[in-house]
């Protein structure tokens, strides 16, 4: 059999982009190996005309006619594509800022390289996976490679310990993904890929195996996206691991989980949508509570950061619980702001801690009169992220409230504009430390705080990262028309939506929801557990 | 045309944050002077494009702008909406005048005085509801850093709690903003179809409910109001002149245009209520003020007080009373930001604002007594005075509202004898009698300091002789904003509907 | 009635790594008890492989694709205890609280 009739066969073309990412990857890791640490000069901006590259491949596969591929293991969709292109976009930004920050560390650049482009590899993948087998491979991929990451900074003890608990946390999590995989199998009769599985599961909707597998599989995935209660690695994960990957992490591992919750949940659950819904409606209000009521007292910069993007999951989550179309689109919408905005954040607070060497949000007292460029754009980034008009993140979250509402998820809807009012007042509070403070009430850091110098090697790409990040936030939401079009259309062609999206009625979905004990739920279904080794048999 | 209101503040902002070369502050303030003026030049441009016998929105733009949410970029103005402005544009003039010269970080504070300026602006001449929403938010940070940067040293609490505040009324608008589009059957967020909407009286109730908190934190109204005297005393002279010239009128604007033209039935049966609520506000921040000891307090109260007729005459809405609030709107937002000006000079000149301490400041040799007879002025237009523009709103208000609202109306005018009292107490103890030991040697005058009183104290007797001027602005508007609540005069009928909630 | 015992030694198996994997204080013995969640997870695709998918026998294969993924992430785990180690000089859990928990 020649090559080029199995590639069509196969339907190759559809992971293009991922071939560009992993050619990309192996000239980065072979250039390190043969040309050593000189070739730290370049191998970053291959690796970024790699990614862009990428996208400018998923861009011509837009409106792709034939869609799955590998035999139903990959479906290279517009939803795919659009989650595809936020990670790879992840990566570049990623990467503009990780420069200087490995370099000045001292840890090998190439190697970094390497493993931050082999996590992208994995969220790509995760993001188009329709099988169990590829969801479980490209999973892994990113969770590995995360692991690495965070404990890049070998000699610093944070680093190593974050990493230890992301990937004890991390294991157990994907063990636990996995024996709801393998119950899936089992109760599908036989199936691993989840259009299989849903019909395989259809007429034994109740039962209580397909509950229990439901409840393993979703604290698999919302373990990636960090929503409560299965957020305890955050905190301690983005305060120990390297920032850029923090970054990375909350952004580009965070959408894949996204991906990988609306591709399962719609195609394989169906059957049990109500239930799956009531779940992610509960993890929302708990991120969302949690997530922006923690952020307040937190002292350290990333750590808060790393509250706050639980809030923001939970933000998320409301587009994705209230499984219309809208909802779907104001899901992505928001998460492609997110993506600039925490991003851009993220870039300020390497670009301040490779000049102090600290991140507590008191150092930062004052910086406005050292650094106006700074105290600017992270400004603007945290007052998008707490969603004041007129940037992007303001837009965001009215897609996402507005579709909302029109679901008829009233409480989900009034619990998020609560939540946000909290998240506005610790996100002004960092504006207010920098801004606000007298020349006398300056923090000793920002009193110490270095000439400002975009020369030496790594500091540009820094400097592009942070301008992009901050014009894209601050026009993103006013400029919105294009954005919005593209999630639109990417959820409009997509026929999995249409058996999964459920009838609603009108009715509050939230709060109310959470009154209801879950034991409500089992004990209707406890009858059909006794049948369950009929049924598999059968 | 009206763009331009909102685009070139903002553009002047941009261009005093990005200049290139230094300037000192009396250059940049001198910059913010000019564009500033253009702006209020323009007003007066809008004001002779401005139809006043035509009653619907006018002077209208449109772009479409982010249609899958609803928003579109709509704009007109009309007889509610443009005395606001013309109000928002001077008062920003005036308020850079009392703006010390050698004001700290001078860039960032004409900045973001110029984006206040654009912000208000834009939410008056907003016809989409989340474009008044957007502009209503956009107020939120300017004004926040101007009084937590520009402040008095208790200045963090008291913009934080601003801000937390303000926060929670633009939930509790997009929350009822959400509400009103999505029960009214629309797609889009347009301020003109939804004047046609049938919502159940019993959800306009619980939206007005909503609009009601928000709008009511902003008025500000009792028990809601407790931001605004500490925002009063810790921000500065000038931010307070806009906080409770213009930034107040956002609160009552939106109320009338969003909350009772909106919800004509849920207004109507909400409309006891109100009227009570406007009563306990009006006396509540009455006799505070007799309470306090800070001028700036008690000046602070007073507006608590005089918003609430503002509420009295919405609650009535007949034609009379509707004109009475939009004429009581301006004439509060002249004599506050007076008095805000005086209170400032006299706190710059003798460095407290006590009553107690301050003694015969009208002494004309060593004493402030242009300052003075500008204050004793100022405070005579504010119990209502005849010959001055408070009066002619508090009557206009009274007479609007004593048909629908016997008992309320006469409690309120309670409330404005109250005024006298209050205000006679501070201009007896600081303006009369012998100059105190403590505030001799009193730095000198200059007309620089006196200019925003002496224009503003010139409007309010112009006005106050004259107001037909003003009132034929609006008059068509009033007639056609009411007309949905034309009521027969129940003073009759009244009695039982009002008494169960009476505060008495 | 076979298929249930297998499923049953697989329940067993998984109650027992989750119940290592709360108790132990050792980050090794951790990561053991997490290779036995997965081995839980092999045992029952094996076993509805077996029972099910006698064609096509899906589930071997998705077991072979777990465990060779889990020797990389025991290794990549015991690579990073080895860093930590060698740092701390120990592998206790519950000397780990550089990080608030």
């Amino acid at each position: 059999m020649d090559f080029a009739n199995l590639a069509s066969q196969l339907n190759a073309g559809a992971i293009l982009p991922e071939g560009i990412v992993i050619i990309t990857l192996l000239v980065v890791l072979i250039a390190d190996l043969i040309v050593g640490r000189a070739a730290d000069r370049w191998t970053p901006y291959v690796a970024i005309a790699g990614l862009l590259a990428a996208v400018g491949a998923l861009y011509l596969g837009w409106n792709r006619l034939e869609t799955v591929s590998f035999l139903g293991s990959f479906n290279s969709d517009n939803l795919s594509l659009v989650f595809r292109g936020i990670i790879a976009l992840a990566t570049v930004v990623t990467i503009l800022m990780s420069i200087r920050y490995v370099e000045q560390t001292g840890s090998d650049l190439g190697e970094y390289l390497t493993i931050l482009l082999s996590a992208t590899l994995g969220a790509m993948f995760l993001s188009g996976s329709e099988e169990l087998v590829m969801i479980f491979i490209s999973l892994e991929t990113l969770s590995i490679a995360s692991y690495l990451m965070t404990g890049y900074m070998k000699r610093d003890l944070r680093s190593n310990e974050a990493a230890l608990k992301y990937l004890l946390i991390g294991a157990a999590s994907s063990a636990i993904f996995l024996y709801g995989s393998s119950l899936l199998y089992g109760l599908s009769g036989g199936s691993t890929s989840l259009a299989g599985i849903a019909a395989g599961i259809a007429n034994s909707s109740q039962s209580l195996g397909v509950l229990i597998s439901l409840v393993f599989v979703i604290a698999g995935i919302s373990f990636k996206i960090s929503a409560v209660p299965f957020h305890q690695w955050t905190p301690d994960v983005y305060e120990g691991a390297p920032t850029p990957v923090v970054a990375f992490l909350s952004v580009a591992s965070k959408a894949a989980g996204f991906a990988l919750a609306v591709r399962f949940m719609t195609i394989a659950f169906p059957s049990v949508s109500d239930q799956w819904q009531f779940i992610f409606t509960a993890l929302a209000i708990l991120s969302m509570i949690l997530g922006n009521v923690v952020a307040i007292a937190q002292t350290s910069m990333k750590r808060m950061l790393a509250y706050s993007s639980i809030g923001q999951a939970g933000f998320v989550m409301i587009g994705f619980v209230i499984g219309t179309e809208s909802g779907y689109a104001s899901m992505l919408f928001y998460l492609l702001i997110y993506l600039f905005m925490n991003l851009g954040a993220f870039t300020c607070i390497i670009l301040f801690s490779l000049r102090t060497g600290t991140d507590q949000i008191s150092d930062y007292a004052g910086l406005y009169q050292k650094d106006p460029l700074l105290t600017l754009a992270l400004s603007i980034c945290l007052l998008s992220l707490g969603g004041i008009p007129p940037l992007a993140g303001f837009f965001g979250k009215l897609y996402l409230f507005w579709a909302g509402w029109q679901a008829g998820a009233y409480g989900l809807v009034i619990l998020g504009l609560l939540t946000s009012v909290v998240s506005i007042y610790y996100y002004i509070r960092v504006v207010k430390m920098m801004v606000v403070k007298e020349p006398q009430e300056m923090s000793e850091t920002i009193k110490n705080y270095p000439a400002l110098s975009w020369k030496p090697f790594g500091m540009r790409p820094l400097q592009v990262g942070l301008i992009l990040t901050l014009i894209t936030t601050s026009l993103a939401g006013i400029l919105s028309n294009p954005l919005f079009n593209l999630v639109n259309a990417s959820v409009a062609d997509v026929p999995l939506f249409e058996a999964a999206v459920p009838i609603r009625p009108a009715a509050p979905v939230s709060l109310q929801v959470p009154a209801t004990p879950l034991s409500a739920v089992v004990p209707q279904s406890a009858p059909q557990a006794q049948t369950l080794n009929v049924n598999l048999r059968s | 045309m009206l763009s331009l209101l909102i685009w070139m503040p903002v553009l002047g902002a941009v261009l005093l944050t990005v200049w290139p070369s230094k300037l000192s502050a009396v250059r940049l303030r001198q910059i913010a002077f000019i564009i500033m003026a253009v702006v209020l030049g323009w007003t007066a441009v809008v004001g002779y494009a401005f139809t006043s016998s035509d009653a619907s929105l006018q002077l209208r733009e449109e772009l479409p702008w982010l249609e899958g949410l609803g928003l579109s970029y709509r704009l007109s103005v009309d007889g509610l909406s443009f005395p606001l402005l013309v109000l928002n544009s001077l008062l920003t003039w005036l308020a850079l005048h009392a703006t010390e010269a050698k004001i700290q970080r001078p860039r960032l504070y004409y900045a973001l005085i110029l984006l206040l300026n654009a912000a208000v602006s834009g939410a008056f001449v907003a016809e989409n509801l989340l474009l008044f929403f957007l502009f209503y938010e956009l107020e939120l940070i300017p004004l926040y850093l101007l009084i937590s940067i520009w402040g008095g040293p208790r200045r963090g609490y008291a913009a934080t709690k601003f801000l937390i505040y303000t926060a929670v009324s633009g939930v509790l608008l997009l929350g009822a903003f959400l509400g009103i589009t999505w029960l009214g059957g629309m797609a889009s967020f347009d301020y003109q179809p939804l004047l046609t909407q049938t919502i159940p009286v019993v959800q306009q109730c619980w939206l007005l409910g909503a609009l009601l908190i928000g709008f009511g934190i902003k008025i500000p109204l009792v028990p809601f109001h407790t931001w605004l005297p500490d925002a009063h005393v810790e921000a500065g002279t000038p931010v307070s002149m806009l906080l409770a010239g213009v930034l107040l009128k956002l609160g009552t604007y939106g109320l009338i245009r969003y909350g009772m033209v909106l919800l004509p039935q849920g207004w109507e049966t909400l409309a006891p209520w109100l009227a009570t609520w406007a009563v306990i506000t009006t006396l509540y921040g009455a006799l505070m003020a007799i309470a306090q000891t800070d001028m700036k307090r008690m000046v602070a109260f007073s507006s608590i007080a005089h918003m609430g007729y503002i509420l009295l005459a919405c609650a009535a809405a007949t034609p009379l009373s509707l004109l009475g609030a939009i004429f009581q709107m301006v004439s509060h937002g002249l004599i506050s930001a007076l008095l805000f000006a005086l209170v400032g000079v006299v706190y710059q000149k003798t460095g407290t604002r006590n009553i107690e301490v301050l003694r015969g400041l009208l002494n004309p040799e060593r004493g402030l007594p242009i300052i003075g007879s500008m204050m004793v002025l100022g405070v005579m237009a504010s119990a209502g005075i005849p010959g001055m523009v408070g009066f002619i709103s508090e009557f206009l208000v009274f007479r609007g509202s004593f048909p629908i609202f016997p008992l309320q109306t006469l409690l309120s005018i309670i409330g404005t004898g109250l005024t006298a009292v209050y205000f006679l107490l501070l201009v007896n103890r600081v303006f009369f009698g012998r100059l105190s030991p403590q505030v001799t040697d009193l730095p000198p005058v200059t007309w620089g300091d006196r200019f925003p009183g002496l224009i503003l104290t010139g409007l309010i007797v112009l006005f106050g002789l004259q107001p037909a001027w003003m009132l034929n602005w609006s008059q068509a508007t009033t007639t056609v904003l009411a007309a949905p609540l034309i009521r027969q005069p129940l003073i009759t009928q009244a009695t039982p509907v009002i008494s169960p909630s009476s505060p008495l | 009635m076979q298929l249930n015992l297998f499923l049953l030694l697989a329940v067993a198996l998984f109650c027992i790594g989750i119940y290592g994997l709360i108790t132990s204080r050792n980050a090794v013995r951790v990561l053991m008890s997490i290779e036995l969640m997965l081995n839980a997870v092999n045992i029952n695709l094996l076993a509805f492989s077996n029972y099910l998918d006698g064609q096509s026998i899906r589930g071997q294969v998705f077991a072979v694709f777990i465990i060779t993924v889990a020797a990389a992430e025991a290794a990549v785990g015991l690579a990073i205890i080895l860093s930590i180690y060698r740092n701390r000089d120990t592998v206790d859990m519950e000397k780990f609280n550089v990080l608030k928990w």
